[in-house]
């Protein structure tokens, strides 16, 4: 039976390189389908995120047991038509946003959340006013290093068990959710989805610093108003000191090596932001071979964090796969469903959607319209679409590191907009960014209440953020 | 039992099973698989600790949207409530019965409890086998029969299996501890496999003792080399068997060569064993699990119960 398992292998390889060799065929000289396209190509996509936001909500079970298939239903029902109308185009396109963009973003989700989920931080702190700001600080700080997931994943637990004996928890987690697991991850690639798909398309590495003094206010205004709310419900509670108890464990780093693993991480993506090591023509995708490389060191460090982290470490920091897993699966349909939408973005004044280069023309544009969409359809998707939308505008057919180059340059306002307001929107409900939904989770099952979809929003996203990103907006747009 | 309440084997320590904790996941056939192991009364079962594991990934992390606490809720209320019946029906066998609902990762919360509840023997049913599972067999049950500081028995009340003819059978393991046996390597698991076959005693109608010469031995040995091995194991199991005797239980010898997880299961079949019992082989989890280890190996492929002592 085991033999079976290796018995697979082939016809992996051959599903795996049969795929990419027959959009070879059509890599070298392939048109821009952009103008082409209509713009009821896009539905699928609108389907996809709608999904996302709406299943979950009406139909929780089923989606809890179906999300793959839903993902896979969208995905073919914008792959099989559009492979039978653009034959060899549509193949390539489709191979090229998951040799691209799926795959690297994917490996390093899994990366981050791997070496993440092996550091376990046990005993207990007590949940005071200054200790949950300073681990709110802590945890905005490593966001941008570790992923919003990764920072969120290792500090949600200790954080919940700092203030389980306190009454009032559930703004607490919220504020967690805007500040660790959204707004900290603004400063580099690493830290927030988005920003990653924008270094895969050319924005360097170091770019998104640029987006620091915008990151500090928001995160300064929102950790000042914590400290403020937690100091009142601290007043009002008085709660025992729970660090009086008998059997109360000091604070302790378990797998504290893994800290290594993610400073490889962030050296693998260094690395392949500045190296230039030639090109490799994969199947008709041209990609880096340091970006081939970065994806490998991404694995490997995975590896070596499952092979050197003892799995009781794991458990008593309750990891487990399926997070990283439905990411996996959504965000495929979520990649090949919006290839005709960044299709048409990218032809610009000659593409269906040139009726919105018309209407969104200044920064605070694609700030509130990245960010409010962003809100609601995954913070990934969006920043790309608008990241398109700002090429097409700006740099219409221009090729991809000449269109983006100008983005960072003349025209850093735009991107600078695009990129806050995708990851700081992100915070405004549930299904904004992955690990909100996760924090959520973790935060329920032990025993905090949470607001429903709706009192998230309006009881603490349009109490404090909206107000926060007003002044971002006012200031830096 | 050590100083923390942690249960653990030592060799030369009498095995009982007073105390076992009965995993469940209350699919079909949950109750008469429990039923299945009250005969152990006899041999001094007191206390059954029934165990429900709310896997976290039926419940949490629900995309997008976070905890399905109704589901959660509606898991707890089921499992206590079938728990409570049961409870009501062993008690009347003599046999305490408790149980605890828990919400996480099945393995390490197992462990948890057989530590917390100082039990004897772990009992843990088998997946459903479909078409994939021969690819990729049950990876909790495999990963148990790694970690369990305690013996494990996978009890396996139904099991569907293929004869050598490619017909599918199910087999239906209602009485587990009347005709056991022991596949034997002569190394300390296997010698407290022995002893676990004692201490099953009075559930026990005959044992049968199991050693395969395998074939990386036999390989490349010479006619008198194996004829040497042949004597020195028959006068091993013939030693096995005068321990059984003593303990009030007949038992047959048997030695066979060649694969030994397939022979082991094969013999398990011919000789109408109704459990097989077998020390975890010692390997490290590359071996263990990717190579695959003989107690794995029988407790991948049996039809049978397997129970394998650590």
């Amino acid at each position: 039976m085991k033999n079976r398992r290796w018995a697979m292998l082939p016809v992996w390889f051959i599903l795996m390189t049969a795929f990419p060799a027959a959009a070879a065929e059509h890599a070298t000289a392939h048109p821009d389908l952009g103008p082409s396209m209509p713009l009821w190509s896009c539905l699928p996509f609108a389907g996809m995120l709608l999904s996302i936001a709406l299943m979950p909500l009406l139909l929780p079970r089923f989606w809890h047991h179906h999300f793959g298939k839903v993902s896979a239903f969208w995905a073919a029902s914008l792959a099989v038509p559009f492979l039978l109308v653009y034959r060899g185009n549509a193949l390539y396109e489709i191979v090229h946003i998951l040799l691209a963009d799926y795959l690297p973003f994917i490996i390093l989700l899994w990366s981050l959340y791997t070496v993440s989920g092996g550091i376990l931080l046990s005993g207990r702190l007590s949940g005071t006013p200054l200790v949950n700001t300073l681990m709110l600080v802590i945890g905005t700080a490593l966001a941008s290093w570790m992923g919003t997931t990764g920072a969120a994943m290792l500090l949600i637990r200790p954080f919940l068990r700092a203030n389980h004996h306190r009454k009032q928890r559930t703004f607490m987690v919220v504020f967690f959710i805007f500040l660790v697991a959204n707004i900290g991850g603004a400063l580099t690639p690493l830290g927030d989805p988005p920003l990653f798909l924008g270094f895969l398309h050319g924005v360097s590495f170091f770019w998104t610093f640029q987006i620091m003094p915008h990151m500090l206010l928001a995160a300064g205004l929102l950790l000042v108003t914590y400290f403020l709310l937690d100091s009142y419900f601290y007043r009002r509670e008085k709660p025992a000191d729970p660090s009086a108890g008998e059997g109360q464990a000091a604070l302790r780093i378990e797998g504290i090596h893994n800290f290594l693993f993610l400073a490889g991480i962030v050296a693998a993506v260094l690395f392949s932001g500045v190296a230039k090591l030639g090109v490799i023509d994969f199947f008709g995708v041209h990609r880096g071979v340091q970006d081939y490389f970065r994806d490998l060191l991404l694995i490997i460090m995975g590896l070596l964090s499952m092979v050197t982290t003892p799995i009781e470490t794991r458990e008593r920091n309750e990891f487990t796969w399926f997070p990283i897993i439905e990411v996996g699966l959504l965000f495929i349909g979520i990649f090949i469903t919006m290839i005709p939408c960044l299709l048409i973005l990218k032809a610009g004044s000659q593409g269906a959607l040139a009726f919105l280069m018309d209407t969104v023309r200044k920064p605070c544009h694609y700030f509130w319209i990245t960010g409010l969409l962003s809100s609601f359809l995954d913070n990934a998707p969006t920043y790309l679409t608008f990241f398109n939308t700002a090429i097409g505008s700006f740099a219409a057919g221009l090729p991809e590191p000449e269109a983006v180059a100008i983005m960072m340059g003349d025209k850093a306002a735009y991107l600078k907009a695009i990129s806050t307001g995708a990851v700081f929107f992100g915070a405004c409900t549930y299904i904004g960014n992955a690990p909100n939904f996760m924090v959520r989770s973790i935060a329920e099952e032990a025993g905090t209440p949470m607001p429903s979809f709706f009192g998230y929003i309006l009881k603490y996203s349009l109490v404090f953020l909206v107000p926060c990103f007003a002044l971002v907006s006012l200031l830096f747009f | 039992m050590a100083k923390s309440g942690k249960k653990v084997l030592i060799f030369g320590d009498t095995m009982k099973f007073e105390s076992i904790l009965f995993h469940t996941r209350l699919r079909e056939a949950a109750f008469e698989s429990l039923q299945a192991v009250l005969p152990l009364k006899p041999a001094g079962l007191r206390r059954i600790v029934l165990v429900y594991v709310i896997r976290r990934e039926e419940v949490a992390f629900v995309p997008y949207a976070g905890f399905d606490k109704k589901e959660a809720e509606r898991q707890r209320a089921a499992a206590e409530e079938r728990f409570a019946h049961w409870a009501e029906v062993v008690a009347k066998s003599g046999i305490d019965c408790t149980w605890r609902v828990e919400l996480g990762e099945t393995n390490p919360i197992l462990i948890k409890i057989a530590e917390e509840e100082a039990v004897d023997l772990i009992v843990t049913g088998r997946k459903s086998r479909t078409g994939f599972d021969r690819v990729y067999v049950g990876s909790h049950i495999l990963d148990m029969v790694r970690r369990s500081p305690l013996p494990l028995l996978m009890a396996k009340y139904t099991a569907p299996y293929q004869l050598e003819d490619g017909q599918v059978e199910t087999r239906i393991n209602s009485r587990p501890f009347v005709r056991p046996m022991l596949a034997t390597d002569w190394s300390p698991p296997s010698e407290r496999g022995l002893e676990a076959l004692i201490a099953l005693g009075p559930a026990v109608e005959k044992a049968l003792v199991v050693h395969v010469l395998g074939r990386n031995v036999t390989k490349n040995a010479d006619a008198d080399a194996i004829a040497a091995l042949e004597k020195e194991s028959r006068k091993r199991l013939d030693s096995a068997c005068v321990r059984l005797a003593e303990a009030g239980i007949q038992a047959e010898a048997l030695l066979s060569s060649g694969h030994a997880a397939a022979e082991i299961v094969h013999l398990a079949r011919v000789h109408e064993a109704s459990l097989i019992v077998m020390g975890r082989t010692g390997k490290d989890w590359f071996q263990e699990y990717w190579l695959g280890g003989v107690s794995h190996r029988v407790a991948e492929t049996a039809e049978r119960p397997v129970l394998v002592i650590p």
